[in-house]
């Protein structure tokens, strides 16, 4: 009796941490969300407005526009993230010191600040002076003078560009982790009896990898949906609005218009749009899991 | 003309001498109190704390001051007012800012009369934005005009002279990009807080138009903001007088252009004088750089847009009388002239029209502040509701979208704004 109470003390000062930091702010932000509270005119949250603030959301030009890209975005990274990391995992899978000191050296994007990859690929497209932008110029003269940024395609592919780049390393790493677990006799079997490498991989290695490849798919979506700092140093959220992703669009209304109701409800959309995704992948998980079982 | 030089030089030295000359309370009667300040990051601020210890001796007052760099101030402020703890006593707040903040500063007229500031000496586009519901809410420290900054040796060779309306900055401009490597103009088209708007705003003012009516509705996608938006994106998309990754500029790229020697022309605040011919950032050299009031629209006056930064009291401040003190002695002119004059600093940015016009101080910075204090004498300045920054948001999306080639028709889009503008909550 004296262990069980002992145990709950113990969880008191983890439970009151996440009570105060995770629990009491969602809690808030989503009474907020049903709040009028707009900080230029009251400094606290004012009259209930039931859904008025999801519904105005729904309407409103810059959310749909926000939601659109952030779409876009969300399918380009995770799909192009995935597929990298994937073949750099099958490439860096063998033992050796160049694949050892490759898969060091591969870290280094995953270990810089996201903001400052938006800073350090903005000046690198500088047309005028950016190394990149001189560069490809070199290579292929039809670019020189390209304004990178300034064209709403090319600032797009930019942007997922700057995340598949940041986020391709730590998932080519959830991958080894995953190719690691898979036994290499059913491989030497198939390759003994004539199955390509192409084969092999479709057919063997990747069935095997479904589970890790689902996982890495949750993280790296829930993570592109939270897309922010790379928008704000790179791009802005321009040319016009055509990078201004859910998550930078909540930011400035929240921070810039000072619309806090607003800015709450937008965000628990952007939290339900999340856990939707999530539940899904995780159903597509455990149903694969089930059929194993059985 | 030298007579007339000679009179407005000698009223100025007059209107210099006349503005009051700021005195410690006498008693002390503060003394032992600390001020807490939340400034933005500025060498103009950091020169004035150089200068606290006289203000310290004199009223027993200490003063501690938090520097925040400018894309974390709006945060900061924010956080002072939503938590209300009155952790600071004085904050500095920028024009665009004052009606969503209005809730952290209470009225200071009554502390600031007694302190004997004379508000005449503040031109009227600076000041206006002290006051909220008609009431004094904070005194301009900071306070910036627009320039056109040209290279003289790139005009010289191309064989013009510098441009006083946008037609001619239009001809100068290719004869500058026909004649060397430059670009014409440095521009910002990109966004970042609204700064591409603040050279289409002198547009929309040249050509008759402005951004609202005396009601408040939107008149920006009038005819003559149109045609301001369709010469201010002309020069871009058109004339091709700008750098070619200007469509995306803020203003730190048109800068960068500039002192990296790829452009001849910007048009900006007044503030980067110092650091255009800083040897250690820029390739452009004082004898190479030329300084002018900002072009008009042919057959139009001269406009600036203002950009100024106001201190005021906060309303949970535990040292009210001690704030307003240090207040006073902040904004006292004399303070801000000795910064001005100060050798081992490069200080331009001034507030008071004693200064502005003042001999020496013109002497030293090669009249600049005059062309500054001309500009300002009938500027009205604009004012920014709460709204603002939502407005300015759309604004600048408009023009972005504009110059990026997103949309190319200019009437659409300006509409498109105005509905958006006018369906805000």
């Amino acid at each position: 009796m004296q262990d069980r109470f002992l145990s709950y003390a113990l969880l008191i000062p983890a439970f009151v941490i996440v009570l105060a930091t995770t629990i009491y702010p969602l809690a808030y932000s989503f009474i907020t969300s049903f709040r009028e509270w707009d900080l230029t005119r009251q400094r606290r949250p004012g009259d209930f407005l039931g859904f008025d603030n999801y519904v105005h959301a729904i309407a409103e030009a810059g959310f749909q526009n926000s939601l659109w890209v952030t779409i876009i975005f969300v399918i380009t990274s995770v799909v192009l993230t995935l597929v990298l990391a994937m073949s750099l995992a099958l490439l860096l899978r063998r033992k050796g010191p160049l694949h050892t000191f490759t898969r060091i050296i591969l870290i280094l994007p995953f270990a810089m600040s996201p903001a400052l990859i938006g800073v350090s690929y903005r000046f690198m497209f500088n047309p005028e002076f950016g190394v990149l932008a001189v560069g490809l110029g070199a290579i292929f003269p039809s670019l020189k003078g390209t304004p990178w940024l300034a064209d709403p395609d090319l600032a797009m592919a930019i942007l997922v560009a700057t995340d598949v780049w940041h986020w391709t390393p730590y998932m080519t790493f959830m991958c080894l982790g995953g190719l690691a677990s898979i036994p290499r006799e059913t491989e030497e079997a198939a390759r003994i009896d004539g199955a390509s490498g192409f084969r092999i991989i479709w057919e063997i290695v990747l069935p095997q990898m479904k589970g890790v490849l689902l996982v890495t798919a949750i993280l790296k979506t829930i993570f592109a949906l939270k897309m922010f700092d790379q928008v704000v140093t790179l791009t802005g959220g321009g040319p016009g609005t055509s990078t201004e992703t859910l998550a930078y669009f909540v930011f400035n209304v929240g921070f810039k218009w000072y619309d806090m109701g607003y800015a709450s409800a937008l965000a628990w959309i952007l939290t339900l749009i999340m856990m939707l995704i999530s539940a899904w992948y995780v159903r597509m998980l455990l149903s694969d899991n089930i059929k194993e079982t059985a | 003309m030298k007579i007339y030089s000679s009179l407005i030089a000698l009223s100025a030295v007059l209107f210099a001498s006349s503005a009051l000359a700021w005195e410690a309370t006498p008693g002390k009667p503060y003394e032992g109190q600390t001020v807490h300040a939340l400034i933005v990051k500025s060498s103009q601020f950091e020169a004035h704390e150089a200068r606290m210890a006289a203000f310290e001796d004199a009223t027993g007052i200490d003063v501690v001051v938090d520097y925040v760099p400018f894309p974390n101030m709006k945060e900061a402020l924010t956080a002072e007012m939503v938590g209300g703890a009155g952790d600071y006593d004085v904050v500095s707040i920028m024009d665009g800012w004052v009606s969503s903040l209005k809730n952290l500063i209470d009225p200071i007229d009554e502390g600031i009369a007694a302190q004997g500031t004379d508000l005449s000496d503040f031109p009227t586009a600076h000041l206006r934005h002290g006051y909220i519901d008609g009431k004094l809410h904070g005194l301009p420290v900071r306070g910036h005009v627009q320039l056109l900054f040209y290279r003289k040796d790139i005009l010289d060779q191309a064989g013009v002279t510098p441009p006083s309306t946008w037609t001619e900055v239009v001809e100068a401009g290719k004869a500058v990009q026909a004649s060397s490597e430059l670009a014409g103009i440095a521009l910002p088209y990109g966004k970042l807080n609204g700064q591409n708007l603040q050279v289409w705003i002198n547009l929309l003012w040249g050509h008759g138009g402005d951004l609202f009516d005396k009601d408040g509705n939107p008149v920006f996608n009038s005819e003559a903001g149109v045609d301001a938006t369709q010469q201010f994106i002309d020069l871009l998309l058109e004339h091709k007088i700008v750098p070619v990754g200007a469509a995306a500029y803020v203003e730190q790229d048109a800068v960068n252009s500039f002192k990296q020697g790829n452009s001849a022309m910007l048009p900006l605040w007044w503030w980067v004088r110092s650091q255009l011919t800083d040897p250690e950032e820029s390739k452009v050299t004082d004898e190479q750089l030329g300084v002018m009031a900002l072009p008009s629209v042919a057959g139009s006056e001269r406009t600036t847009f203002t950009n100024t930064w106001i201190f005021g009291v906060t309303e949970g401040s535990r040292n009210r009388d001690a704030a307003i003190e240090y207040l006073g002695w902040l904004t006292d002119p004399a303070i801000e002239r000795d910064v001005l004059l100060d050798e081992n600093l490069k200080e331009t940015v001034a507030v008071h029209f004693s200064n502005l016009r003042d001999p020496e101080v013109n002497a030293r910075w090669g009249g600049i502040h005059q062309a500054a204090a001309d500009a300002l004498a009938t500027a009205p300045g604009m004012s920014f509701d709460a709204n603002w920054p939502r407005i300015s948001e759309i604004l600048e999306n408009a023009i972005s979208s504009l110059a990026s080639g997103e949309s190319d028709d200019v009437s659409a889009v300006l509409d498109a704004a105005a509905k958006q503008i006018s369906g805000i909550r």
